[in-house]
């Protein structure tokens, strides 16, 4: 379902984690050694991690990464970063305390949340969070796509154990209380780097019990009021080592996590290989109904007549403007009968018309609109309709990360919610080598099983 | 011999009813063989208007192509009042005028009053050229009376139709009967030749319906250039039917229809594509209850209140009405 490639911008010895995706490229943290004569440490010598970005030079190298300075940089642990819709706002994780106590050794410096203004290299106008607390750890901030939620992990007390998942809302002008996402997410164990989606899918980290080793990906989705029981992403995104922090494009087909599966904390890419079109059609229902006018009679209302529509598949409908709907596709001749009620006089087929009538061309999903969850649904093709196209493959892809292949497929779906299905269809290569494609979709309910 | 001669003979006029084109063939016969109207009708001007005519009078003008130049008649079928085909009202005593004008003041585009149409307009304008009074005359009882012969250069030329104009004015000079009557355009005085490409017109027309249910009556106005609609006038229909206005785009619109005595009017639409070419006015006759003698009298003036004319070969023939139909695919119900 994946394929996983160690990106060429992490460094030897030093540990690169927690990637944010921008339009030209990745931001991330690094212990990277910033000069050629000392690592910046803390009081006990860990080096301390910053937030570099690096610039996508083509689609498999990088430029050389760049530190965004702060303040706060060369005294403190910098990152996890994440931005907020206005592309000048971040949040990032960094250390409380900042006076006398951080000298002494025995002194246990707790991670807040910090805001900060984006100008070029540098950020600027650095603010704590109102909830930052000596007392526990905040980091690892996540805003969603609507600006409207900021996830974030923190071993607060009254939380499932460990440290767990948090949610503030942006409600008048600043963050709510931080809300627990619950044991439907959290566990005793730890649970951290959160990533919203746009998509609404919640990624997060954890070591549970059940996992490959180590911290793992997992996801969850919200429906309605309630987080659905999360998910393990595959290997090779999870491995017996340490994977966490896990981000993803809008489509969801590549992205980017940290792993130590090469000893060193390293930023992978992750490409899925389920095919998912960007731009897909959406099914269109072949539709047999047509109207049928007599314009000049409308335009006129000229009352003494009596208009007669045959059809040519042996109805008929009486009127000025009148409707009927053909059993399917077809030629058919639709004639006009008038009688003059004045007179009485028919005249027979004052005008007749040939209709044609095709089904659409595309690809077509023959599937219920809904179903429940846990019952096995057929999928069918065999509907499909393009004229002079030798089809090679028919490529189901659920819109759950699952894909079938085949003209007639079954799948069950484990959770409700409404899922795009597409439906692609390939034809053979033609002489002169090219493949046509086309995509076709269409939306399914799955209920809860009742 | 004499059977085969029959036979070929038969066969040949066959053939050459079938190749000539009848509207042509009749088409300055007044009324026209498309009208289907048995009688132009006038009364005695001590008439009752109820009795279907307006104005005892009736005015017609004949159209000569001006590439014809030989001389030609205007026939008057039935030109006495009495005997067989007239509307006697007690008895036998109305004397009927016809009169021809030709020459200068003839043209209705020049000269409105040659149209007649109001009281007081002088419609005996331009030169006459023959009349004769009618009474209760049993020669002309169901016969003709030939006017003429006329050169067609005694004519008014009209550049728009490139014909001379004639006119024929029909008055009831006196009396109170109804003269009922039609007209012939001829090459020759004894037979009844028609003369290619000639018309005849009137602005408004009086004239008697079939007593007979199932016959309708046409009547074509032509639709001229810049008219956007069109003020119909009826009178006297004794609201005896209905009267449908048919074109290539209308295919039966209804008018109002006037009673014993009075008039009724309305406005009709006039769409783009109808200019040039003629409208079908159709008269339906009450199929409830047969209604006899019913003379009926219409005008029409467009948005500027203009007279339109009644061809009697209708310019562009008769309109068929085409259906304009519609498909456009629905949602599914």
């Amino acid at each position: 379902m994946f394929k996983v490639e160690r990106l060429s911008l992490n460094s030897g010895p030093f540990s690169e984690i927690s990637p944010v995706i921008t339009s030209d490229g990745i931001i991330f943290c690094s212990d990277r050694r910033t000069s050629g004569i000392t690592y910046r440490t803390s009081f006990d010598n860990r080096r301390l991690y910053n937030i570099y970005f690096a610039e996508r030079k083509d689609t498999s190298d990088w430029r050389k990464p760049v530190m965004f300075k702060s303040e706060r940089s060369a005294l403190f642990n910098n990152g996890p970063l994440c931005i907020a819709p206005d592309s000048i706002t971040v949040y990032f994780t960094s250390e409380i305390e900042t006076g006398v106590p951080t000298k002494s050794r025995r002194f246990r410096n707790r991670s807040g949340i910090f805001t900060g203004q984006l100008s070029g290299n540098e950020i600027l106008s650095i603010q704590p969070l109102k909830f930052n607390n000596s007392e526990y750890n905040l980091g690892q901030p996540s805003v969603s796509s609507d600006g409207r939620y900021l996830f974030f992990a923190s071993d607060m007390t009254g939380g499932q154990g460990g440290s767990d998942i948090y949610y503030c809302e942006w409600v008048n002008g600043e963050w709510s209380d931080p809300v627990n996402l619950g044991p439907d997410v959290n566990s005793s164990a730890i649970e951290n780097y959160p990533f919203i989606h746009p998509s609404g899918k919640l990624y997060f980290t954890s070591n549970r019990p059940g996992g490959m080793g180590g911290l793992d990906v997992y996801f969850s989705i919200k429906t309605g009021d309630e987080w659905e029981t999360p998910v393990r992403l595959s290997e090779p995104v999870n491995s017996s080592s340490d994977d966490f922090a896990l981000v993803a494009f809008p489509d969801l087909q590549k992205g980017y996590f940290s792993s130590n599966r090469s000893r060193n904390d390293d930023i992978y890419e992750f490409v899925t290989t389920i095919i998912r079109k960007s731009t897909c059609n959406v099914l269109e229902e072949n539709n047999y109904c047509y109207e049928f006018v007599e314009e000049n009679a409308v335009r006129y209302d000229t009352m003494p007549f009596r208009y007669e529509w045959k059809f040519g598949d042996g109805n008929t409908a009486d009127g000025k403007i009148v409707e009927h709907c053909f059993a399917g596709p077809g030629t058919y001749v639709v004639q006009l009968d008038v009688t003059n009620l004045v007179t009485k006089e028919v005249t027979p087929n004052i005008k007749s018309d040939v209709l044609v009538i095709k089904d659409i061309e595309q690809p077509y999903i023959s599937c219920p609109d809904f179903a429940d969850a846990g019952q096995a649904i057929s999928f069918s093709a065999d509907s499909t309709n393009l004229p002079g196209w030798d089809i090679g493959q028919y490529y189901w892809n659920f819109g759950d990360e699952t894909i079938a292949v085949g003209k007639n497929v079954k799948k069950t779906y484990l959770r409700p919610g409404t899922y795009n299905i597409q439906l692609i269809v390939s034809a053979r290569p033609g002489t002169d080598g090219t493949i046509r494609e086309a995509c076709i979709s269409k939306d399914i309910l799955i209920k809860q099983q009742p | 011999m004499k059977v085969n001669t029959a036979i070929y003979r038969f066969l040949l006029f066959t053939l050459l009813t079938a190749l000539i084109p009848l509207p042509d063939l009749f088409s300055q016969a007044v009324p026209g063989k498309d009208e289907n109207i048995p009688y132009l009708v006038t009364f005695g001007k001590n008439g009752e208007t109820s009795w279907g005519d307006n104005d005892f009078r009736s005015i017609f003008f004949f159209t000569i192509p001006r590439d014809y130049n030989r001389q030609f008649y205007i026939k008057v079928f039935d030109p006495d009042a009495g005997g067989e085909n007239d509307e006697i009202q007690g008895l036998w005593d109305s004397r009927t005028l016809f009169s021809v004008y030709g020459g200068k003041g003839v043209d209705p585009d020049k000269n409105i009053e040659s149209r007649g149409l109001e009281p007081d307009d002088n419609f005996k304008s331009g030169n006459l050229l023959a009349s004769r009074v009618f009474g209760n005359d049993a020669r002309y009882d169901n016969g003709y009376y030939a006017f003429g012969p006329f050169n067609p250069t005694e004519g008014e030329f009209n550049e728009k139709w490139k014909s001379y104009i004639f006119k024929i004015v029909c008055e009831g000079v006196s009396g109170d009967d109804g003269n009922l009557f039609r007209y012939f355009l001829s090459r020759e005085a004894g037979s009844d030749l028609p003369i290619e490409g000639a018309n005849a017109f009137t602005y408004e027309y009086t004239f008697r319906m079939w007593n007979d249910m199932k016959s309708i009556a046409h009547i074509y106005p032509y639709v001229d250039t810049g008219i956007v609609s069109i003020r119909q006038k009826n009178f006297d229909w004794d609201d005896d039917g209905v009267i449908l206005v048919v074109s290539t785009y209308k295919q039966g619109l209804p008018v109002p229809i006037s009673n014993e005595d009075d008039y009724a009017e309305s406005t009709i639409p006039v769409e783009q594509q109808e200019i040039g070419k003629s409208l079908d006015f159709q008269f339906h006759k009450k199929q409830s209850s047969l209604v006899r003698n019913n003379n009926v009298v219409v005008s029409l003036k467009n948005q500027r209140g203009d007279a339109l004319q009644f061809f009697s070969s209708p310019i562009g023939g008769v309109p068929v009405y085409q259906p304009l139909t519609r498909i456009r695919k629905i949602q599914k119900k």
